[in-house]
């Protein structure tokens, strides 16, 4: 089961439903991520939000392939991309995917790039794997692609190293050489988290400009709301290894309706309740940490952090309810007993159909 | 590029300078002197040789005398050999030590890299394990050994063939060379294979491997154009010096296979405190190795761009 959004009324370019992912350490068996389900719409932009440690980046990095395996597992699960099948194809054919319909960003730039080879080359490689062309075009091609992620001088810089390129520089190298194909999905790991404000927003630009341009869809992985705002079409909040809400970036922000969520945003400054920014509010952290994911909790994973939380979170799962088209929380709150326990500030909606209660 | 080049030779002429000054202070604090070997040596006879050779002259002016010579780059005659200069020794000798050494290097290299890939491909499997045993064997067990070893089952090999797949002992052509050179470079091939092998796993876990993974690069292409050049920088770091001690430590390999390099002369002189020979010999093999080092430097600019040799920051 997975809900669609306003924005997915088409078939989602890529369709992830129940991922459950396992690392084995010395520690135990780390239950990363424990049944995801989201889709992402044609030329939209997908948020995931979320800690450190929730699971964002498990979460994509096993849709690319790129989860050392062992110690990592993913244990059960499917990822549709284009409608087909893409978990546990042969190396080959996934191969074929990955950097060609796929394009990948990471979210630092000083160590993903290769500082042995110019950043060139490192463009041209990608060209030249999925595309079978020459070395000539494969540099013209990159001075192209340097050009349109607006580095100055690419014919001069395509000959240079990674080393002599400044933080916001490598990363656009590195958008780049994922977008050097023409993929339909970029899927962008924290690409701004190593970067400073500035430099943030060009890149954000830049990723905004280029999907227009290409039409391609955007998995953006963050813990930043303002950039979840400013770029995100749907949001997806991750915590503990679950989706916990799920929904269009304005019913997220505008109809929180998990707790979770309530906390993020009470921890984000600039309010979009007060636009103006005259009345003075405290920022909320959320207090204690997330729950060990060697022993997931039986119930809510969020229960123990939970301002608002019943008896029946620590003990139960809760089921992901459908509020309006599209907007989901996987909270008891929503359930007609835990009604009174709801903070004002929620949103609860009208329960359209409380989905499966069996959905664990 | 050349200024650069222009100042690190010249602080190796500084190196070479104070390498022939210790020695030569080192060898005159040795009591006794180049003609004691000969016992039947009369008064006169000593005195006359004593003046023929310069040796009745107070120390420092030998030592003054000794460096302008060596300035010109006359390294004196040997006091044991007769009328063998020590120009004339390093000429006709040291061409063989270096074409053994070279050898045993490129061995050790191509050896070190290619079971040190090996052993880091297959990280944990047998393959890796039986390597890093061999690897243990290699630096431990010291070269006579498996020159020993290898000589003996060399004679074997030639007795059940029945002619002469490879000579055991002698100098002359290529097929005098492979099993000295073998010998000489297991040490350092497995040194080298150890470096190679940490330094490829080091480099599987970083962020740019990954990336090479997401564009959908086979395993085969990431290894060779990601994974080797960058694990390689510290094996070419090794491998200057390696050459320098590896071409002028081969004296027991040399004196096992009969091979007349120039180790056997460099201990026979140090015995016989022939003085000429001792500090002629020094000073060639120090002025090697600062030579060798400096190139590697050089070497290294070119692998690693991140390494500039002309300007002081990048």
């Amino acid at each position: 089961m997975s809900l669609t959004t306003p924005n997915q009324a088409n078939q989602p370019i890529l369709d992830v439903r129940d991922l459950r992912v396992e690392f084995d350490t010395y520690g135990g068996i780390v239950k990363a991520v424990r049944g995801v389900n989201f889709a992402v719409a044609p030329g939209k932009t997908l948020a995931i939000v979320g800690e450190s440690g929730c699971g964002k980046s498990v979460t994509v990095q096993s849709l690319m392939g790129l989860i050392p395996t062992p110690p990592g597992r993913i244990t059960s699960g499917s990822v549709k991309f284009q409608g087909r099948e893409i978990l546990g194809l042969p190396p080959k054919e996934a191969n074929k995917i990955r950097g060609k319909e796929i394009g990948m960003i990471f979210q630092d730039p000083m160590s993903s790039l290769n500082p042995t080879m110019t950043v060139g080359k490192q463009i041209a490689e990608t060209l030249r794997y999925h595309e079978n062309i020459t070395f000539e075009e494969g540099r013209v091609r990159a001075i192209e692609l340097l050009e349109q992620v607006q580095i100055p001088e690419p014919a001069a810089r395509v000959d240079a190293y990674p080393f002599q390129f400044s933080g916001g520089m490598r990363q656009r190298v590195m958008i780049a050489m994922a977008i050097a194909c023409n993929p339909k999905l970029l899927i962008a790991d924290e690409p701004t988290t190593a970067l400073d404000v500035t430099v943030q927003a060009q890149i954000l630009n830049l990723m905004k400009k280029l999907q227009r341009e290409r039409g391609m869809s955007i998995i953006l992985i963050t813990h930043d709301l303002g950039v979840v705002a400013q770029m995100a079409d749907d949001v997806a909040v991750m915590y503990a290894g679950q989706v916990v809400e799920y929904g269009s970036v304005d019913s997220i922000f505008f109809h929180s309706s998990h707790p979770y969520t309530l906390g993020l945003r009470a921890a984000m400054p600039g309010h979009d309740e007060d636009p103006k920014g005259t009345a003075k509010r405290k920022l909320k952290p959320i207090e204690g940490s997330p729950p060990d994911l060697f022993h997931p909790p039986k119930g809510c994973g969020y229960a123990a952090r939970c301002p608002h939380a019943m008896k029946a979170c620590a003990t139960k799962m809760p089921p992901l309810w459908e509020l309006e088209t599209g907007h989901g929380s996987r909270c008891w709150l929503h359930h007609e007993s835990g009604a009174r326990n709801a903070p004002a500030e929620l949103f609860r909606g009208k329960l359209i159909s409380p989905q499966s209660l069996t959905q664990s | 590029m050349f200024s650069y080049i222009g100042k690190r030779l010249t602080a190796g002429l500084v190196t070479v300078f104070f390498i022939a000054s210790v020695t030569f202070a080192a060898m005159h604090i040795v009591p006794g002197d180049p003609l004691m070997g000969n016992k039947a040596m009369s008064p006169e006879i000593r005195a006359n040789l004593e003046h023929k050779y310069g040796l009745d002259r107070p120390v420092a002016e030998q030592y003054v005398r000794y460096l302008a010579n060596m300035a010109q780059g006359d390294f004196g005659i040997s006091f044991t050999q007769k009328n063998r200069t020590v120009n004339d020794i390093i000429v006709s000798h040291f061409p063989i030590s270096a074409i053994l050494g070279i050898l045993a290097v490129a061995f050790a290299a191509l050896g070190g890299i290619l079971y040190g890939s090996l052993a880091a491909l297959g990280r944990g499997k047998w393959s890796d394990r039986t390597i890093m045993f061999l690897v243990i064997l290699g630096v431990s067990v010291p070269s006579f050994v498996f020159a020993a070893l290898g000589q003996l089952s060399l004679t074997l090999i030639n007795k059940k063939a029945g002619f002469e797949v490879l000579p055991v002992g002698g100098w002359g052509t290529l097929s005098h060379m492979i099993l000295p050179a073998l010998v000489l470079g297991l040490g350092t091939m497995a040194f080298l294979t150890r470096l190679m092998r940490s330094a490829l796993l080091e480099i599987v876990h970083q962020d740019y491997i990954r990336t090479a993974k997401a564009k959908g690069l086979p395993p085969v292409r990431i290894f060779f154009s990601h994974q080797l050049r960058n694990a390689i920088l510290p094996v070419i770091t090794y491998l200057g010096p390696a050459i320098a001690t590896i071409t002028t430590g081969g004296f027991v390999v040399e004196s096992v296979f009969a091979i007349p390099g120039l180790g056997r002369y460099f201990v026979q002189a140090i015995q016989q405190l022939d003085y000429t020979v001792i500090m002629g010999l020094t000073v060639f093999y120090g002025a090697f190795l600062v030579f060798m080092v400096i190139t590697v430097d050089i070497v290294y600019g070119l692998v690693d761009p991140r390494i500039s040799v002309t300007k002081g920051k990048s």
